[in-house]
């Protein structure tokens, strides 16, 4: 199988800044927001109230590049995704892919282009019907599309099932014939049928046994070097979206808090959260482990119905001060950053800077209302 | 005389598929005050193996035996298992939203377990006493939040409520089946965290069962590995990091992304883990394996010290000494995985 030629785009080297001026974005979203209405609280209102489960994101994706995309539950990492493929419709913004506004077309203005965005999402077993056999799940793209004639199809398919590992002889086979590993293979061999130019990856690996999880980043990764691919990789695992990752977006409550090349995230991160999320991430070696000063968050990420006013993060944020409580920080340089290193805090953190030390100087802190564990003394003894 | 003594547990169930052997000869112990972690891939076997030990698999062929503190578990009726279960050994789960009864408060969950091992304590008393629990693992306005129903809580919350109800008797070991898998990592890093405090606080032993070596790193004294229902390899959480002997435990470490530069290839184990009903001959990672030689094939590799370590064991022929490992090594079987 030769790449297609409109998708064998050059791999850059977005590296330096002087280079990102030179590529124009494969992908660019401008103030993009999702807000899904959920049912008002009272029964004779009208008006509903919203998650803003993504709230004026803006990003640039250039072409052959991986951006990791990460955040914990209901950060609104997947909804991003979604929207970037377009099987929501946004609320706001625009998305404009290869120079082209998507955000408003059709249905049908759009189906062109689900040929050149595709994704593949995080369960192996939901996402294929159990019902249908292997070969017409991964040939659904060239019937839609109207490529190929029947037999045309199935050679095509065949063709797909051993790029991505798996044995042209069980075209005939269920999905649940197969394991997990292998789903995740399927899966990968539909959302290349129609050579994309971008494949936006929704937890691809996160179900998967770590030995099988190793087998499938391989395999994106050697399909991304043959096919000139763009990847939207968006896990909670950091340690797989360090490893695939040019550029890391972290998210949070609907926001992007810092962007930056993916060592810069993990050896110079500049937000308090990205530098939480970081330290809680555990690591396999047990020295390593016994050294590292833990810097635990406290509470729970808050309500994306009603976040919380200024910086979202400033509830649970040890370095909160009272203009994070007023002021919303915009994306921006800190320090002597470089263009592509981007932080949306009023204080970031300096390169050494201990953030264990930190206490926040405001009322509204999760951190200051926390119960501090105390040995029993009141109920009378353990039984 | 070690808090659990598990001996010989063989667990298989018969299914349409033909007998399915989950757990084939697990033997460990567990000290007080100590965690010990079960390690292993889906269908390793870790969470039939303890579940086995609290009865919950019935209708299950079980043989072996597992006593708790001088109390044979296997076989013993549902009254001593009663008096055990709750009381003496502490149970959570991977999900905390299944593991709580949707329709009560937390509070009378919590409550109703106390008093179901206790009758002497009054309702007052066991009502204090869930509110003292609930601050212990960290909820904040405990007082107030007893009385919420287990969807007010979020995951991580939830998670500490079922900490706390398993911690309600006090007891002396607490089976943790995956407690963290279901959460983000820094609502881990503060359950890990609780379970840590509690743990030197209250001196209860723990069976931490996990697929996370990063939390296997941070948690344990102790490291079982399974693999297809036996131990692979057991040892003290460093020489298992930092001086493993069986090329299971070497791959599944070199599988991690973190062990890898960014941006090079990961190296997997080749393969998928053998079917349970239909094991290989052998040494069952034998199929998987690059070090594979004729022996893996037909025989199946005890369990036996290595290293001169009494406390390092692994169920491998290669020897110990890396330049005979390297002539023992053949490449045709580890290829035959990977076609």
């Amino acid at each position: 199988m030769s790449p297609n030629d409109n998708a064998a785009a050059p791999k850059p080297a977005p590296s330096s800044p002087q280079d990102v001026a030179d590529v124009s974005p494969l992908l660019r979203l401008e103030h993009v927001s999702k807000a899904f209405p959920v049912r008002s609280s009272s029964l004779f209102k009208r008006d509903h109230e919203f998650v803003h489960a993504v709230d004026d994101v803006s990003l640039e994706i250039r072409p052959g590049e991986t951006l990791g995309l990460v955040g914990e539950t209901g950060c609104g990492k997947s909804t991003l995704a979604r929207c970037i493929a377009r099987l929501y419709d946004l609320t706001n913004g625009s998305v404009t892919f290869d120079g082209k506004d998507i955000s408003k077309l059709s249905r049908r203005g759009m189906r062109p282009l689900r040929r050149q965005i595709q994704m593949i999402f995080q369960d192996p077993y939901g996402s294929l019907n159990p019902r249908r056999r292997v070969g017409s799940i991964i040939g659904d793209p060239f019937v839609i599309h109207g490529i190929g004639s029947h037999r045309d199809r199935k050679k095509k398919v065949q063709d797909l099932m051993e790029l991505v590992g798996l044995n042209p002889e069980h075209y005939n086979r269920f999905p649940a014939e197969f394991s997990g590993g292998q789903r995740q293979r399927i899966g990968t061999a539909r959302a290349l049928a129609l050579r994309p130019r971008m494949v936006v990856c929704d937890e691809p690996v996160s179900a998967l046994d770590v030995s099988i999880q190793a087998q499938i980043i391989n395999l994106l990764k050697d399909l991304q070097d043959d096919f000139g691919l763009t990847y939207i990789f968006i896990s909670h695992d950091l340690s797989v979206v360090r490893h695939v990752s040019d550029r890391i977006a972290v998210m949070y409550l609907g926001r992007i808090v810092e962007v930056a090349p993916a060592s810069e995230i993990f050896e110079n991160s500049r937000h308090p959260y990205t530098r939480a999320l970081l330290s809680a991430l555990p690591v396999a070696d047990p020295d390593e482990a016994d050294r590292r000063e833990r810097i635990l968050l406290v509470g729970d990420i808050p309500s994306p119905t009603n976040p919380p006013t200024g910086c979202r993060f400033h509830t649970r944020c040890p370095k909160a001060r009272a203009d994070c409580v007023k002021t919303d920080p915009e994306l921006g340089r800190a320090f002597d950053d470089g263009a592509e290193h981007l932080t949306a805090c009023l204080h970031p953190l300096a390169l050494d800077e201990d953030m264990s030390l930190s206490r926040p100087q405001i009322e509204d802190s999760e951190i200051l209302m926390a119960p501090t564990p105390e040995p029993e003394t009141s109920t009378g003894g353990t039984p | 005389m070690a808090l659990l003594e598990v001996r010989d547990l063989q667990v298989s169930f018969d299914t349409p598929d033909g007998v399915v052997r989950a757990v084939r000869g697990l033997s460990f112990d567990v000290e007080r005050g100590t965690t010990l972690a079960i390690v292993g891939e889906s269908g390793s076997g870790k969470s039939v193996a303890t579940q086995t030990i609290t009865g919950l698999t019935r209708g299950a062929e079980i043989s072996g035996s597992a006593v708790f503190d001088g109390t044979e578990l296997l076989g013993a009726d549902l009254q001593a298992l009663r008096k055990v279960r709750g009381a003496k050994i502490g149970m959570i789960f991977q999900d905390p939203l299944s593991s709580l009864h949707p329709y009560y408060t937390v509070g009378w969950q919590i409550v109703e377990m106390i008093q179901a091992h206790d009758r002497s304590t009054s309702k007052a008393a066991a009502r204090k006493r869930a509110a003292h629990l609930l601050s212990l693992v960290g909820i904040p306005r405990a007082e107030s939040r007893i009385d919420d129903f287990p969807h007010q809580f979020s995951g991580g919350m939830r998670q500490r409520v079922m900490i706390a109800m398993a911690m309600a008797l006090n007891p002396t070991l607490l089976i943790a089946d995956e407690p963290t898998t279901a959460l983000d990592v820094t609502v881990q890093a503060q359950v890990l965290g609780v379970m840590r405090t509690l743990q030197e606080e209250f001196g209860t032993a723990i069976i931490l069962i996990t697929h996370d070596l990063g939390v296997v790193a941070e948690m344990s004294d102790e490291v079982v590995v399974m693999y297809a229902g036996v131990v692979m390899e057991h040892a003290s959480r460093r020489t298992l990091f930092y001086r493993q002997h069986h090329p299971y435990t070497e791959g599944l470490l070199a599988s991690l992304p973190a062990r890898t530069k960014p941006g090079e290839r990961l190296t997997p184990i080749a393969g998928v883990p053998p079917s349970l009903i239909r094991l290989p001959q052998g040494c069952p990672f034998a199929p998987r394996c690059r070090y594979a030689f004729d022996k893996c094939l037909t025989e199946t590799p005890p369990l036996a010290t290595v290293y001169e370590d009494a406390g390092h064991q692994s169920a491998c022929w290669l020897s110990a000494d890396e330049s005979v490992r390297e002539t023992q090594r053949t490449d045709s079987y580890a290829e035959e995985a990977s076609a």
